[in-house]
């Protein structure tokens, strides 16, 4: 055994000296098994994958997603830059609002995905993922000539936990915290100065990568051990779990949600990935020209796949209607809610909407499934 | 730390086995359940492949990845664990109890660890 197919997680650490969030001993304490993401040691489950993943769809779940950047975009020309970094129109944005948007090269590819927050009228605060932190900032130093702003990367500083699942507003109630609605952030007193804000705030964010109503909490380092092990203690009454990446990639998976260097990475439009929703092409920026032309003649499309079976579709499977090739697997798993195994990939758009029955190819078998939308339930 | 039962024999890549009359009864270790995570499918042989060591006897899916099991003897298999096929968590819940695949073997040519070996192997 051991030299298959990974997924997300490979199987052993690399060499070096992997990175740890202020969370880590924390993992230790429950005997978490560990893995390593993208150089981070990070808890791949505490206990079963599927036991966390069913915690979050019934129950709730916590969540250290410590490892996320965490990068201010501050200055008087802070709202034209961010307009012309993203193709959604952020400068639209409340304070006290954010949005799911994602990074462009100039031909209008997918380099990353964020979340971005409006914190001020001139400041902006935005979660590149954990492997692209160095890859963002210097994308945005490299576009920020003739912009009076200032990037200021706090990643080193900033611990996120996410509190997951039906349960939440409970959870947050037992702690005196107010529940946001999606894609609003509110601001709750904490001891300790909280860098993004200068303030002693911990930002209380209505967001998450579970597709459940949930939080994450945007708090400084110092703080974070001592919250998970309240979270700790008040989900045990809620029948509530702490859960680790491998849960936190299946409920992602059953959602749809993209994973950044997965099922995009510099090689895909927002219109191929099905995230067409990002882009407003009434202003400029990065990538427009080339996203015109590929708005009316892209080819391929970001889709999901229920399999006959408990097979799995990895990462590179190819898809076949009749003897064609017609796309390919970015992600798959076994879905917990649908019992069956799931994918997410790419396929030839004509086939978008068909009912026909496509085949996987799993080693020498050919597995039936039936395209969906990327969100499987 | 994982279990290692004395009578058995095991492989470098994570199988073991018991021969009982000619025939081995085949499974995979403690420590490769833990490693693999949730099983959640078997792809079995059929009864009847000829199997020769080392050749892919058999491919476990788990949440985290598809790792294949080799055959740990030469033969032809003759039986399947039928519970498996719907319930292959059991493999998680006792890797041991829980066996595989039985194989009818041509010949006794076959290398195996201790389980001290074995224990040694895997750094426990």
């Amino acid at each position: 055994m051991f030299k298959g197919e990974g997924g997300a997680f490979p199987m052993e650490l690399k060499k070096g000296i992997p990175l740890r969030t202020a969370l880590y001993n924390e993992h230790l304490k429950l005997n978490a098994r560990m893995t390593n993401f993208h150089g981070w040691e990070m808890p791949l489950e505490y206990t079963k994958i599927v036991e966390e993943h069913m915690a979050v769809r019934r129950n709730v779940g916590i969540f250290d997603v410590s490892h996320m950047g965490d990068v201010i975009i501050e200055g008087n020309d802070a709202n034209k830059f961010v307009d012309y970094i993203f193709p959604t129109k952020i400068s639209d944005l409340n304070i006290g609002e954010c949005t799911y948007t994602a990074f462009l090269d100039t031909d209008g590819k997918m380099i990353d995905d964020t979340i971005i927050y409006k914190l001020w009228d001139d400041k902006y605060f935005l979660i590149p993922n954990a492997a692209n932190i160095e890859r963002i900032i210097n994308w945005l130093n490299k576009n920020s000539t003739g912009y009076s702003i200032k990037i200021i990367n706090h990643s080193d500083e900033i611990s996120h936990i996410a509190v997951q699942g039906p349960k939440t507003p409970e959870v947050l109630g037992e702690m005196k915290i107010e529940m946001p609605e999606n894609f609003h952030f509110l601001l709750n007193n904490i001891q300790f100065l909280n860098p993004l804000l200068n303030e002693n705030f911990m930002m209380v964010s209505g967001t998450g990568y579970t597709g459940e109503r949930g939080v994450e909490l945007i708090i400084p380092n110092e703080i974070a051990p001592s919250l998970w092990e309240k979270l700790l203690d008040i989900i045990k009454n809620y029948d509530g779990r702490p859960c680790g990446l491998g849960a936190r990639d299946t409920l992602r998976m059953e959602k749809g949600m993209l994973l950044s260097g997965q099922d995009f990475n510099e090689d895909k439009t927002p219109y191929e990935a099905s995230v067409s929703f990002i882009v407003n092409l009434n202003h400029e920026f990065i990538g427009r020209e080339k996203l015109i032309e590929n708005k009316n003649n892209f080819k391929i499309i970001f889709r999901g796949f229920i399999l006959e079976n408990k097979n799995i579709p990895r990462p590179g499977f190819k898809i076949y209607h009749n003897d064609d090739e017609i796309g390919y697997i970015t992600s798959g798993s076994v879905s917990p809610i649908l019992n069956t195994g799931i994918g997410l990939g790419y396929i030839n758009k004509d086939f978008m909407k068909s009912n026909e029955p496509v085949y996987i190819k799993i080693r020498d078998k050919y597995v039936k499934a039936q395209i969906s939308k990327p969100k499987l339930f | 730390m994982s279990r290692i039962p004395e009578e058995l024999k095991y492989t470098k890549t994570h199988e073991w086995f018991s021969v009982d009359a000619g025939v081995a009864t085949i499974g995979i270790s403690d420590y490769a359940q833990q490693q693999l995570t949730d099983i959640v499918y078997i792809d079995m042989p059929k009864p009847g492949d000829d199997k020769k060591i080392g050749d892919v006897l058999l491919t476990i899916e788990s949440v985290k990845s598809a790792e294949d099991v080799y055959s740990p003897v030469n033969g032809k298999v003759i039986e399947i664990n039928m519970e498996l096929e719907k319930s292959p968590e059991l493999v998680n819940e006792d890797p041991y109890k829980n066996w595989i695949v039985k194989i009818k073997l041509d010949d006794e040519k076959y290398n195996f660890l201790t389980a001290e070996e074995y224990k040694k192997y895997i750094g426990e």
